[in-house]
């Protein structure tokens, strides 16, 4: 570029300034995801520092509940991690029914952990793939997302959606497994396979894929555990701490797999982990698929949280004033207040919910993974090349909806 | 005053109460649906059942399901004490959640619904219904399987009676708890309900050549527990779960009962929002108890009916409709032509229909006028013609703020028909009214026009059709003030719904106007008004405040 002639001094030197360059990336950058901004501080091309500012896509989740009932928090959470909405669902169902002392019937809770399984596919799928695009890899991306594809055909054929399903329900699903279900999920997961291999085989010897994530955006695992990080981002550290070990709730602890570590924790880990976790998951769901009944029911049998059949609605009273109940008033919590956390796509997502015993919510407080592992970004950065922000940022896995609520 | 225990919290009485009653002070329920806290006890429905640990048991014996020997064995239970019936004693252990008195309350309300019809979606009590509330903390199952949930036909009994003018009755929907009856015969003592035949017959009816048409029959579907006695003002006019309700005091007469306003929060301008559906009684021990007269709570059709929404200025006979504003602005020329004029004889007309706030800044924009002049204060009231008092509840005097007013005027205050011979002998040269009750007709009144006369009022009436300039102002559902009633209590109410078309409070309409005059009375906010009412002679909001 030619030199702009008013900065060159009286010899007609260019003088470049010594003092770090402020700049903005963001919100409106398709690197950021349109939520976030990044303050930097530059010298030259290096992050001396940087200010991370999320908050742009606050829309006031929290406050939201606190207006209908308690089931009519669902579409508020499927739109948290919006990659992975399933396992919010499955999330909010378990609190709320901690809090009411409800246990669904075993074939509800193999079917929440085959459709939250699928959905951490294809919340990795995607993360991992637009990482290998943010670096230039286009291929990789439309592999993965085809297959994501795949994976969401699945998830559209047992809820009717896509992408916000809105199928929890308080004491069971929205609908029983579909008779194609088991069919349907093992025949995504080969596909599933296939095209991880392919991907790794791209990207695994490359040396421009290696070089920019081996060794970039490392967090300690002092640091990560001061921080508050969880999920992937942590045990890319070498931390094994899986809400699903841990504190095993459904039937985790009755299905064998194991938890992915890495121990460099930088991009490289991250990438690799979510792979294997990937791959962790079919195993899971295949033991999900042999061990989910065939028949029996889903939903709790108490009329006073799950609505009863339109033939006893309309035919008995006592139908009638549960159908009542439930769609005037809501189904109500005892007061009181739990804390119920699961794995969620990013990390362990929790759910302090606060009941006054009558049917809206009191409050409804998430515990956001990536809000915390948003906060380990600015270390993971600094140092770093500019370029190396794109990468750095999509491995950690922020998704607006979550993070800002 | 003793304590007792009940389910283990340790409870105070005072001397003859029942259980019922000592939880009900304590703020406990009992499932309940024949006691009413106002009313003599039937122990009828059996839905307070309660097991008394510390009396000596009256054991029964009964046939128990013995798991090992896969047989019934005999057994003993507690009898079960009803807890409206069952006075309390000192030191007395009672549990209201034990199994087998939550067995029987699921079994009392099993029995209630057995013959129920189907009729939530069509019935005005879905939303408040004891029967829905108790299926759902005591029965909470579905009909039981078998003969009774197929093929069976339940009884059926008259539908859609009519008792009266207001009330209609649904006998399917009857539980029998006779609170109707019981409350005609001992808050009104009329005798004019009963209870007819037995078992799968009984049924509610009234005194053969009577109807139910004493004062209080909407009362009888407000302590009616379910949805058998509907009221035909409100039947099929809105859901209750859509209504909120606001704390009021009814306008009907001087004994200010309490109530609740029950209005609609929706914007206006949804087919049936901002709108008042019905009071209901606020219990106060000290005014109204639990009751309220079919007068009083029908009065809330004058926030909606004959309203006065927009301004009207009188054209030599011609009454011109205007809006709001322009009526504000033709008041104001006329106060300021008259603050110029010579002669400076003010009347100011204190309204007993209206608060002690609106009547305050009434009194307080005539001193401020009538600086270098006179001013003479007078009271319109509304008529009694045709109101009948009773010793029940309803006062001689049908304005509710007839004490408010007159504390506020805080000196000598003529009748209306003073005002008009005044007028007519040219001793009068503006006249500032509030409210549109006399207790003249208008035509009795038409003389009051022959001066500038600026109405402020809500309704249409025989004051505000003998003014000059009518300004719109808020009825006591669409701003907070308070009343003070016959027995010089001061009673608070909170606004419930917007007022239509940019309407404000007459207190707010004439400090508005005060200000365009140029007197600033400081009084632009509710909390400055009611301090300064404390603080002004009469103090009518201090006195003996409910």
């Amino acid at each position: 570029m030619e030199p702009n002639y008013e900065e060159l001094d009286a010899d007609g030197v260019l003088e470049l300034p010594a003092e770090p360059m402020r700049l903005n990336m963001g919100p409106s950058h398709p690197a950021m995801h349109g939520t976030i901004r990044m303050v930097l501080e530059l010298d030259g091309e290096t992050v001396k520092d940087l200010d991370i500012q999320p908050g742009y896509l606050h829309r006031g989740f929290e406050k939201s509940c606190e207006r209908g009932n308690w089931s009519q928090v669902y579409p508020y959470v499927d739109r948290l991690n919006y990659v992975s909405p399933m396992l919010n669902n499955v999330g909010f169902s378990l609190a709320v029914e901690k809090l009411c002392g409800i246990t669904v019937p075993e074939r509800c809770t193999w079917y929440r952990m085959i459709l939250g399984e699928l959905a951490r596919i294809s919340d990795h799928l995607t993360c991992n793939s637009a990482t290998a695009m943010e670096l230039g890899a286009f291929t990789p991306f439309l592999w993965c997302i085809k297959t994501r594809d795949w994976v969401w055909d699945v998830l559209e054929q047992e809820t009717g959606a896509r992408l916000t399903h809105s199928f929890g329900r308080i004491g069971g699903m929205a609908a029983p497994p579909t008779n194609q279900m088991k069919d349907a999920v093992l025949a995504v997961l080969p596909r599933v396979e296939e095209a991880m291999a392919e991907t790794e085989a791209l990207l695994l010897k490359n040396r421009i894929f290696l070089d920019r994530m081996q060794g970039i955006g490392n967090l300690s695992q002092a640091r990560a555990l001061e921080l508050g990080v969880t999920g992937v981002v942590l045990r890319s550290t070498g931390v094994d701490y899986d809400v699903r070990k841990a504190n095993p709730y459904m039937f985790y602890d009755k299905v064998d797999f194991d938890i992915p570590i890495g121990h460099d924790g930088d991009n490289y880990d991250r990438f690799m982990c979510r792979f294997e976790e990937i791959r962790q998951s079919i195993k899971i769901l295949r033991q999900c698929v042999e061990k989910i009944a065939d028949s029996g029911p889903v939903n709790v049998e108490d009329v006073r949280v799950i609505l009863p059949e339109k033939q006893d609605v309309y035919n008995t009273i006592e139908g009638t004033i549960a159908h009542f109940k439930i769609v005037m008033e809501g189904v109500k919590p005892q007061a009181g207040e739990i804390y119920s956390y699961t794995e969620g796509g990013n990390g362990e997502l929790g759910f302090f919910i606060v009941s006054d015993g009558s049917g809206t919510p009191y409050r409804v407080r998430v515990r956001p993974p990536c809000f915390f592992n948003l906060a380990a970004c600015r270390e993971m950065l600094v140092g770093d090349m500019i370029a190396d922000i794109v990468p750095t940022f999509g491995s950690i896995n922020m998704i607006g909806g979550e993070c800002d609520r | 005053m003793g304590t007792f225990k009940l389910d283990g919290k340790e409870l105070t009485f005072e001397a003859g109460d029942t259980i019922i009653r000592a939880a009900w002070r304590a703020g406990i329920e009992i499932p309940h649906y024949c006691w009413h806290p106002g009313l003599s006890i039937a122990a009828n429905c059996r839905m307070c059942l309660v097991d008394i640990k510390s009396a000596r048991p009256m054991a029964l014996p009964i046939l128990a399901w013995d798991e090992k020997k896969k047989d019934y064995v005999e057994a003993t239970k507690n009898k079960l004490q009803p807890a409206c019936q069952q006075e309390v004693s000192e030191g007395m252990e009672v549990e209201s959640k034990s199994a087998p008195v939550l067995k029987a309350h699921a079994a009392v309300q099993e029995f209630l619904l057995l013959n129920h019809p189907v009729d939530c979606p069509i019935c005005d009590q879905a939303g408040e219904c004891k029967l829905q509330d108790y299926w759902a903390t005591s029965q909470k199952k579905l009909k039981r399987e078998g003969p009774i949930a197929t093929g069976f036909e339940p009884v059926h009994k008259p539908k859609a009676v009519r008792f009266g003018p207001t009330i209609v009755y649904d006998g399917e929907r009857c539980i029998m708890c006779t609170r109707c009856i019981r409350f005609c015969d001992e808050v009104v003592g009329d005798h004019v309900l009963d209870m007819r035949e037995r078992g799968n017959k009984n049924e509610i009816f009234v005194s053969p050549g009577r109807e139910l048409d004493h004062a209080y029959t909407l009362m009888t579907e407000h302590v009616c527990p379910v949805g058998a006695l509907t009221s035909k003002d409100f039947r099929f006019k809105a859901r209750v779960w859509f209504l909120r309700s606001a704390p009021g005091v009814c306008t009907g007469c001087a004994t200010g009962c309490n109530s609740w306003v029950d209005y609609d929060p929706r914007p206006m301008s949804s087919h049936t929002g901002g709108r008042v559906y019905r009071l209901r009684p606020r219990d106060n021990a000290n005014v109204n108890e639990f009751w309220m007269c079919d007068d009083g709570m029908l009065s809330y059709k004058r926030f909606h009916e004959d309203r006065v929404l927009t301004g009207r200025i009188r054209d030599g006979a011609r009454v011109v409709e205007v809006v709001r504003d322009e009526a504000i602005d033709a008041a104001t020329a006329v106060l300021r032509s008259f603050a110029a004029g010579g002669k400076k004889r003010i009347a100011i007309v204190l309204s007993a229909q209206h608060s002690n706030e609106d009547n305050f800044l009434l009194a307080k924009l005539g001193t401020a006028l009538a600086a270098g002049g006179t001013r003479s204060v007078y009271l319109a009231a509304k008529s009694a013609a045709g109101w009948k008092a009773d010793a029940i509840l309803r006062d001689a005097d049908p304005n509710p703020n007839r004490a408010g007013a007159m504390a506020v005027a805080a000196g000598p205050v003529g009748e209306t028909s003073a005002l008009v011979k005044a007028v007519l002998a040219g001793e009068v040269d503006l006249i500032l009214s509030l409210g549109f009750a006399a207790n003249e007709a208008a035509e009795d009144l038409a003389g009051l026009s022959n001066v500038p006369h600026v109405n402020l009022t809500t309704n249409i009436g025989p004051l505000t059709q003998s003014a000059t300039i009518v300004i719109p102002v808020a009825t006591t559902a669409e701003a907070s003030g308070t009343f003070v009633n016959g027995k010089g209590v001061a009673q608070g109410f909170t606004r419930a719904v917007h007022a239509p078309l940019g309407i404000t409070s007459a207190w707010e309409t004439l400090n508005a106007v005060a200000t365009a005059l140029g007197h600033d009375l400081a009084l632009a906010r509710l909390p400055d008004v009611r301090a300064a009412l404390k603080l002004g002679a009469g103090s009518p909001a201090t006195a003996a405040e409910a």
